[in-house]
């Protein structure tokens, strides 16, 4: 008898203790780790200007003058690089990785995100019309001439014909028509867009490749070009515009880089940049083995997330590495329903009807936007490193409808949202709806992303406190990405989609109806039945209305409205943007980060103080 | 003569196995509800007509036991394919397969080294002090997980700047003189090598102790003794030999381990070799890379077993008589 005591009590407490875990304990936020980075620091960042001296028209840094000499190691997660051709890469590694070896017409403005010339010498638009001006005695890494035929050559047979990854042609068709791309002289080529076509701009900042060495790879057709400069290329047989070169690849350790000695970049003692001898990209696999290398002093910067900055920013006292903000993240994540309504192959529906009418109900989905907690999520699992998102653009982005209003969790408009449309509670406190099916759905994300399976575990106490039933399953990122794209036998999914902050049309896969990321409500490619909603409708129309006005007043009208409309219609529930944090050790001088550009985005400039 | 003929029936032997083997491996890869092209999908900037591209250039849209068949018919040519990012597979395993073997083979030659002797000692001075020291560091070696003792150095190195965090050369590697080279691997591959040894170290020294303690207990090594042979010639001449003969069946599945036996510590080390890649390959579900790295580790087993059989032909004539 008094060994059952015992049992009971020690059941009891077992209770008692798994109790007090899974209730969430809401810290009071004292002293959030963001107010420490409140403002991101004004910088100045002097823009290189033109100058030309013996007829060659350099470009002229404005930054202080450096020492020449040094390394800088950087480093990539995953695993490398799969090509160092920039026409054929479709994956963000490869792109960094064989993009610092060919410059491109023009470039961002890092502060400002205009469009500013690099490898050109000036442009000038002119409704359809794009004129380029080219550098007179600008040389390849192998000393011949950049001039006209290279650019021609690069848009006309790399780009325009297909060659290696055809997104950037696919984007710009408008109307079935893509741009045409003349030499005027030998520095001048003239771009004309079928209509006036704002996106372009941005396009044209795409790598120019070397006619000479890429000719005779196109020559030999598209599946011979799909190799061409592999990641099994000699170094040697690279010739670049670039400020680098590559020198060494070394599978699953790192890529080397060399300046470029014809580099067209000089500094104000008109020395040829870049500063830095030499850069390498190690590639590690992880994010933890990435700090641990950084800590062990094997690597020179470094971008942070969550529990990390705080430790860094502690260390950073007495340490020889300074941490900047760099503002919000350009990417969005987000909680998003399927809306599917239709049946796969097999005659069954993707979703089970009764879940698409939860689903499909509007009221339903602004009670669960009501009910996450985002601020929660923001101070316990970005360390108060980030903030609340409420709309389809990011933050930072020169597109960003400010009158859509931030607004805290609201439990109460939430339960009273349900109600309007007939769900109702049971004693126990759980969600029925109102044909009496219990409320009970799947929680998918990817595995392995702390961040992601950390806001899956707040959304799923969240929504209980609605009292719906949440089964939370983090599943293997490909077999995911097959369920939203492929299979669509989904609930709710927890996921990140990168963007851009200068150009929304770039979400034009996500947001129009037969886009291949339209994810929340996914239709099979060649799918020709017009079952879209009417605000799925209206959203076509501005993607394709917004692309083609020019002035940005007008088209930051259609934008406003397609942020709009998602805020009200809640296809995607914003979660929060984190913010972008990065290291640097102290002894690398003229950095001007910006939330644009990084930290690196002047590499050239950037020197090793000895 | 006899002995080539039993090499040749094990070869035979080993062909269904074989077809058995990819065939299931094919399947389950294929069926999982893994998508090859995933990240792809999942990047807003790559159009439809990319993604139709890649789907029949890895040949996607066709049924699975056609792709099985292509598969097959390029692997019997010799043809191991290309991965999902257009590269072939067997560049990507040759610039692999050097840095696995090179710890594997450092580590088996240690282990073998110091556990065979190890063994022997503690066989020999059986319940003495030595013994039982020798058996807690044993016990403890084999409880460690690898992995975990891994992360653990790798904290060591970071916290005291000994060693490199992982890798297997530094980035200045090509402005060193050989020399400078050499030390730099070595460098490199001193705590994975720490962490491979110390396990299989514990494994090897109690099966040699065992084994031989087996032996020593036996009747002949009784008779030896009473015939008055010197202590010396007993244990070397007659015990050792017949306690060596298991560790040439262990010595095979070594063999059988060389490329793939240290996985997971490559993968915590970051070791450029072929763990990582195949581990990532299957992830993303790259079907030619696992394919040929499943079939190499299934004929590396093969392989493996057929060579310990022959040297135990070699060295046990009681199996030369019974067998061939």
């Amino acid at each position: 008898m008094k060994k059952a005591g015992y049992v009971v009590l020690v059941i009891v407490l077992i209770a008692l203790f798994l109790h007090s875990c899974v209730n969430i304990d809401t810290p009071e936020p004292q002293q959030p780790m963001n107010k420490q980075f409140q403002e991101t620091e004004a910088i100045n960042y002097p823009a290189p200007k033109n100058v030309t001296i013996d007829g060659i028209d350099y470009r002229q840094s404005q930054a202080p003058i450096g020492k020449f000499g040094g390394t800088l190691v950087a480093s990539t997660i995953g695993e490398g690089p799969k090509t160092f051709n920039p026409f054929n890469s479709k994956d963000n590694i490869s792109s960094l990785l064989s993009e610092i070896m060919y410059d491109g017409l023009l470039t961002t403005h890092p502060i400002t995100g205009e469009p500013i010339p690099k490898l050109a010498e000036s442009f000038n638009v002119n409704g359809r019309e794009y004129l380029i001006k080219l550098r007179h005695g600008v040389k390849w890494s192998d000393g011949k001439p950049i001039t006209a035929d290279d650019v021609v050559f690069t848009w006309q047979n790399i780009i325009f014909d297909g060659y290696g990854n055809t997104s950037t042609r696919d984007s710009i068709i408008v109307d079935g028509k893509l741009p045409t791309v003349e030499k005027i002289d030998d520095y001048t080529v003239k771009f004309t867009t079928p209509e006036p076509f704002a996106p372009f701009i941005r396009m044209l900042s795409s790598p120019i490749a070397p006619k000479h060495i890429f000719m005779p790879a196109v020559k030999k057709g598209k599946a011979y070009f799909d190799t061409f400069l592999s990641t099994n290329t000699p170094p040697k047989d690279f010739v670049t515009s670039g400020a680098f070169r590559l020198k060494e690849y070394v599978p699953a350790q790192r890529v080397v880089y060399e300046r470029n000695p014809n580099y067209y970049v000089i500094n104000k003692e008109d020395k040829k940049l870049p500063y830095l001898d030499k850069l390498v990209y190690l590639i590690v696999g992880d994010i933890n083995n990435e700090v641990l290398k950084f800590e062990g002093g094997e690597l020179d910067v470094i971008g942070l997330q969550g529990a990390n900055v705080a430790r860094f920013k502690e260390l950073e006292k007495h340490s020889n590495f300074k941490v900047y903000n760099l503002g919000p993240s350009t990417g969005t994540m987000f909680l998003s329903m399927n809306l599917n309504t239709r049946k796969n192959d097999k005659g069954k529906f993707n979703v089970d009807p009764k879940k698409q009418r939860w689903f499909l109900d509007k009221n339903f989905r602004q009670a669960v936007d009501y009910a996450i907690d985002r601020k929660n999520m923001v101070f316990n699992i970005a360390n108060g490193l980030g903030a609340p998102l409420f709309t389809a653009e990011s933050l930072n982005s020169i597109f960003l409808n400010k009158d859509l209003k931030s607004y805290d969790r609201n439990l109460e408009k939430a339960n009273e949202l349900l109600k309007k449309s007939g769900f109702y509670r049971n004693k126990k406190g759980k969600l029925f709806d109102k044909e009496n099916n219990p409320v009970e759905f799947d929680l998918y994300t990817n595995a392995g992303n702390t961040e992601r399976e950390a806001i899956g575990v707040m959304v799923k106490q969240d929504l209980e406190d609605l009292g719906m039933k949440v089964n939370f399953k983090p599943i293997e990122f490909n077999t995911l990405v097959n369920k939203l794209v492929n299979t669509y036998d989904w609930d709710m999914v927890i996921m990140g989609l990168t963007g851009s902050p200068l150009e929304p049309n770039g979400g034009k896969n996500v947001w129009m109806s037969d886009g291949t990321l339209h994810m929340f409500n996914q239709r099979p490619a060649g799918y020709n039945k017009d079952d879209r909603f009417d605000w799925e409708k209206r959203i076509d129309d501005i993607y394709v209305k917004g692309a083609l006005a020019t002035k940005f007043q007008d088209r930051k009208k259609f934008y406003d409205e397609y942020q709009a409309i998602a805020y009200e219609e809640k296809p995607f529930i914003y979660i929060y943007s984190p913010l972008i944090i990065s290291a640097i050790r102290t002894r690398f001088q003229n950095l001007y980060p910006s939330m644009l550009g990084g930290l690196t985005h002047n590499i050239e400039e950037i020197y090793e103080e000895k | 003569m006899q002995i080539l003929k039993y090499i040749l029936k094990r070869i035979i032997q080993a062909i269904p196995l074989l077809i058995i083997v990819s065939f299931i491996s094919f399947f389950i890869i294929r069926l999982s509800p893994v998508d090859p092209l995933a990240e792809l999908r999942l990047n807003p900037s790559v159009s439809q007509e990319t993604l139709q591209k890649e789907t029949e250039r890895l040949g996607l849209d066709k049924p699975i036991i056609v792709q099985y068949g292509k598969w097959a018919k390029s692997f019997l040519k010799g043809d191991l394919g290309i991965t999902s990012n257009g590269e072939k597979v067997s560049t990507k395993l040759k610039e692999r397969i050097p840095n696995t073997l090179l710890l594997t083979t450092i580590v088996i030659f240690l282990t073998w080294l110091v556990g065979i002797p190890l063994g022997i000692v503690a066989a020999l001075n059986w319940k003495s002090p030595l013994d039982r020291i020798l058996t807690v560091l044993t016990s403890i070696g084999m409880a460690i997980p690898s992995f975990f003792f891994a992360v653990l150095l790798l904290i060591f190195a970071v916290k005291t700047g000994w060693f490199p965090v992982g890798g297997l050369t530094s980035s200045d590697f090509l402005e060193k003189n050989i020399v400078g080279q050499i030390l730099d691997v070595t460098h490199h591959l001193i705590l994975p090598v720490t962490v491979l040894f110390t396990l299989s170290l514990a494994g090897l020294q109690r099966q040699m102790r065992a084994n031989l303690l087996d032996v020593l207990d036996s009747d002949y090594v009784k008779f030896a003794r009473a015939k008055g042979l010197s202590e010396f010639d007993v244990i070397y001449k007659h015990a050792l030999r017949n306690a060596i003969n298991p560790m040439i069946t262990l010595l095979g599945f070594e063999f059988a381990g060389l490329l793939s036996g240290a996985a997971l510590t490559e993968y915590v080390f970051q070791y450029p070799g072929l763990g990582r890649l195949i581990l990532e390959a299957v992830m993303r579900s790259d079907i030619n890379l696992v394919m040929a790295s499943l079939m190499m580790g299934a004929i590396m087993l093969i392989l493996g077993n057929l060579i310990a059989d022959i040297l135990l032909i070699i060295t046990d004539p009681r199996i030369r008589r019974s067998n061939v």
